[in-house]
């Protein structure tokens, strides 16, 4: 991956009347890179994008795209590409109209119209539908006439938004591939806004998690998954979500009480002794064992299986989720135990709600 | 200057220039004249201070002596009998045929949309053939009245002065139904079925289930429709041109035909100005209660 | 079986409720002795067509032509200025454009025959009355717009924003994006809302009535009323002067009975 930034955010603030959508926004985006936007709803990440793409205008800071400043700029002169969540394919052309329609804004030759729209069709597997009008056309294919039409640009950077959720689960499976594989190819600089993390996780580069206007964290998938740099990020990344409960550091430093389970786990790091901490135990980091060989001892008071996993909730305030890849032999009633690595801890400041890093530097 | 253009090409500019157009044509052919009423409502205009700039200001005098005219008394009660009676009727019979066309049976819809052709005839017109349906002598209503045994005699509808306003009356109500029904069969779709279908399995008879969903559900619609049909009947004046003018000697004159007649006929413009200053009020009121009543409620 | 009779029914409201207008037709077609005969017939038992002496008597085609000079006037002054506004009303959202939204639904109530009083002593003023068809086509514009404004909003409402916004980010201009996205995903709205219109424009009376004084520059709808004078007895010549009239019109309706329906209820009934 080239180093050369293709996106540069500074500062970027964005008010609507009194809301303050987009806080004080630092965004580095290198250039090929594919950099997803997560977040709950009303986390500004959608605000964020339109922004990049010209259809909302930010209040203060500044926006790069290629070098050049942007605040202000129409979005005809961004030079980027879009796709929305409803596609947004225009009823009235058929799909090589939507596809060579900036095409023809440009005034290019019809030619170079007819053959840009092979290729991408050929790409894009739409070769059979290019003069189809878009209500003929299945929820997979529009999304892919909405594809074409932004990989036909060669844009300065591909915007996606949310382009995945009006589709069905299966289907977006195999689209979340097919995007990713696209990328690949083409190597565009793309930014792909989603509220699912697991979106994020597999097709991105790089994560961004936004929340209220704030970027939380960004970094690598594997790196936010591991380290969290809050409860929130923590919470937010990983399905099942992490488990969340309330403990105090032992007298000897290096343990944490766990409140309402009567449980001691050794910890990797040494803390002063005493300190109110929230520990973070991820559900696929907790191993089920024999009661008496275990440091948490839990009655469990549901067991799912999927078939493939099974899912465990214990009957005890806080609850604790467990996940186990295959199937285990738990009844709802009985008490089982269950273990955790001490590098596996997470440790947040219960009042800051920040990542609590070790003391002695071993982290 | 090239700001200017980018903005209209880019931005709000465009928006705004948009808007504007439209605003500034109302202003000048609508929102001028509503002013400029109120200001020849306090002059002296007649037919010779018509065409000059100067014209003596008289204050509240106009409105004290047509408030004070006999006609005045008559014309109101009269107005008011026109509008309740005419929203009244529009409103039940309208009510009906929406609940009527709102069951499930072939061509429904299509014959419902058939009831907008009384809508869409020029109201003259429709003025025209009412005021040979209801003639006095050959009038075939007469004629269906009488053959029911309803009535011994023939009614002179257009020149008796005891019925020529209900005369006005059931031509505008036959105006006004479609546009009622249609509304609230607007209403009526909208209103999930399978609310019906959970009070039917609540044990809620047909009569029930119109008193305790259809009409309570139905409460914004009748209320715009109440509104809409105040607004309409007051806009009512071809009918009045084309059957009675108004008489026999004011019987069944109305605010708003009255207010034309004095400014048109007798030439007592700043008079007519005077009705219509009042009129106007009383209509942008009804207008701007229904406006706010029902913002909330649809889309625009 | 119940269908059937609710059609039956059905059928029967129709009737009842349209027989004016067959009365006028059958009217029409009567002989001048025929009409005044007591019981009335409710078929013409000798058919007389009195339509070309009418249209000749009358001068019809001079009446007709006025009427249509002013409606299509009308019309185009309100297309040309009220699209857009529409469509800005549609899709601004800010306290400004609820103003004016409110300012335009006001000026919708306005009733003719209480503005024409000031719109005359107006136009008067500078000279408009010189040109009375001008005069009534500015003023029925002005009467019509908001009506169009409303009606053409719903219609814009109902094409997504993000097509347009597919368009800006695709390299088209506000403009360019109205033109060629908005405008042509909202023309049946536009279309239908153009002819009703038009057709309010075709019938349109008081303002007619009290600006053109001059007999050849008059519409119809004048003409009618002039024809019925105060003691008409000549019934089946005004009943055919008005099919004349509103045939055209009723054909129009039939033909666009569907599209007329919804776009006065946003698409709501059909």
């Amino acid at each position: 991956m080239t180093s050369m930034a293709q996106i540069e955010l500074e500062h970027v603030d964005k008010h609507y009347g009194q809301f303050h959508a987009l806080k004080d926004i630092n965004l580095t985006i290198p250039k090929g890179s594919f950099v997803a936007l997560v977040g709950p709803s009303g986390c500004g990440k959608s605000t964020l994008l339109r922004s990049l793409a010209g259809l909302e205008s930010i209040s203060g800071g500044t926006m790069k795209i290629a070098g050049e400043r942007m605040n202000g700029v129409p979005p005809r002169r961004r030079d980027v590409a879009m796709v929305f969540q409803s596609y947004a394919l225009y009823p009235h052309m058929t799909v090589r109209e939507n596809l060579t329609y900036s095409m023809r804004l440009n005034r290019r030759p019809k030619e170079e119209c007819e053959k840009a729209a092979k290729d991408v069709a050929a790409i894009t597997g739409l070769d059979e539908l290019l003069d189809r009008y878009p209500r003929q056309l299945s929820g997979g294919q529009r999304q892919r006439v909405a594809m074409g039409r932004a990989i036909i640009r060669d844009p300065k950077a591909f915007l996606f938004d949310e382009p995945l959720s009006n589709l069905d689960a299966a289907l977006r499976v195999h689209m979340r591939k097919e995007i990713r594989s696209l990328h690949d190819r083409l190597r565009a600089t793309s930014v792909y806004v989603t509220h699912d993390q697991v979106e994020a996780m597999t097709m991105a580069d790089h994560v961004v998690v936004l929340r209220d206007g704030i970027i939380e964290q960004q970094g690598a998938p594997l790196e936010l998954y591991d380290h969290p740099a809050n409860r929130f990020v923590a919470g937010f990344i990983g399905s099942p979500a992490m488990n969340f409960i309330d403990a105090a550091v032992s007298e000897t430093g290096d343990a944490i009480v766990l409140e309402g389970l009567d449980a001691v786990l050794p910890i990797d790091r040494r803390l002063q002794p005493g300190r109110q901490v929230k520990a973070g135990l991820r559900p696929e980091h907790l191993r089920l064992g024999a009661p008496e060989n275990s440091s948490i001892r839990l009655e469990i008071a549901v067991v799912e299986f999927t078939g493939a996993a099974s899912y465990l909730s214990s009957a005890t305030d806080p609850e604790l989720t467990i996940f186990h890849a295959g199937r285990v032999e738990v009844k709802s009633g009985e008490v089982v135990g269950v273990s955790i690595a001490p590098e596996l801890v997470h440790l947040f400041d219960p009042v800051t709600e920040e990542r609590i890093l070790a003391q002695s530097g071993s982290e | 200057m090239a700001h200017f253009w980018s903005s209209i090409r880019d931005s709000r500019g465009f928006d705004a220039l948009l808007v504007w157009l439209a605003l500034g044509y109302l202003t000048v052919f609508s929102a001028f004249p509503l002013v400029y009423n109120f200001v020849i409502s306090l002059q002296t205009v007649d037919l010779f201070s018509l065409a000059s700039f100067d014209r003596p200001f008289v204050g509240l005098e106009n409105y004290r002596e047509v408030l004070s005219d006999p006609v005045a008394g008559t014309v109101l009660w009269n107005t008011i009998r026109f509008v309740v009676l005419s929203v009244v009727f529009q409103l039940l019979i309208g009510f009906g045929l929406a609940l009527f066309f709102q069951q499930d049976f072939p061509g429904s819809s299509y014959l419902r949309g058939l009831f907008l052709a009384g809508w869409i005839m020029p109201a003259l017109v429709v003025g025209a053939v009412w005021s040979w349906i209801l003639a006095g002598d050959f009038g075939v209503l007469n004629y269906v009245l009488r053959s029911f045994g309803l009535i011994d005699e023939n009614i002179f509808w257009l020149s008796d002065h005891q019925v020529s306003l209900y005369s006005v009356i059931i031509a505008n109500i036959w105006l006004g139904v479609p546009f009622n029904m249609i509304l609230l069969s607007v209403g009526l779709a909208s209103i999930p079925q399978d609310l019906y279908e959970a009070a039917e399995l609540d044990g809620a008879g047909a009569w029930q289930r119109f008193y305790t969903i259809t009409l309570p559900l139905m409460r914004a619609p009748l209320g715009a429709v109440v509104s809409l049909g105040i607004i309409f009947t007051l806009q009512q004046f071809d009918l009045f041109a084309a059957l009675t003018q108004g008489g026999p000697s004011n019987a069944s004159n109305v605010a708003q035909y009255w207010s034309w007649q004095l400014s048109f006929q007798t030439y007592q413009i700043s008079r007519g100005s005077v009705v219509s200053v009042l009129m106007i009020v009383f209509v942008i009121g009804v207008a701007a209660i229904y406006t706010r009543s029902t913002r909330y409620e649809q889309n625009y | 079986m119940k269908k059937y009779i609710l059609l039956a029914f059905a059928i029967l409201f129709v009737g009842i409720y349209l027989f004016p207008l067959y009365w006028m037709y059958v009217t029409g077609l009567k002989a001048g002795s025929e009409i005044f005969r007591f019981p009335p017939t409710f078929w013409p038992q000798t058919l007389h067509f009195n339509v070309v002496d009418i249209w000749v008597r009358l001068r019809m085609d001079r009446f007709l032509t006025n009427s249509l000079i002013i409606a299509l006037g009308a019309t185009a002054i309100i297309v040309a200025v009220g699209t857009g506004c529409a469509y800005a009303l549609a899709r601004v959202r800010s306290i400004w454009m609820d103003v004016a939204l409110f300012a335009t639904l006001m000026m919708q109530v306005l009733p003719s025959s209480l503005m024409i009083t000031p719109i005359f002593v107006s136009f008067n003023m500078v000279g408009l009355l010189e040109y009375p068809r001008l005069a009534v086509v500015l003023a029925q514009a002005a009467k019509l717009l908001p009506l169009y404004i409303v009606l053409c909003r719903t219609a814009f409402m109902q094409v997504p924003r993000e097509l347009e916004e597919a368009a800006l980010v695709d390299g088209n201009s506000r403009m360019g994006a109205f033109f060629q996205i908005a405008v042509p995903l909202a023309r049946n709205g536009i279309l239908v809302t153009s002819v009703l219109v038009f057709l309010q424009s075709f019938g349109e009376y008081v303002y007619s009535r009290s600006l053109i004084g001059e007999r050849a520059l008059q519409p119809a709808t004048v003409g009618l009323q002039s024809f019925m004078g105060p003691n008409t007895s000549d019934w089946s010549g005004v009943m055919t002067y008005s099919a004349i009239y509103v045939t055209p019109i009723l054909i129009v309706f039939v033909l666009l009975q569907r599209r007329i329906v919804s776009g006065l209820t946003a698409g709501a009934l059909k």
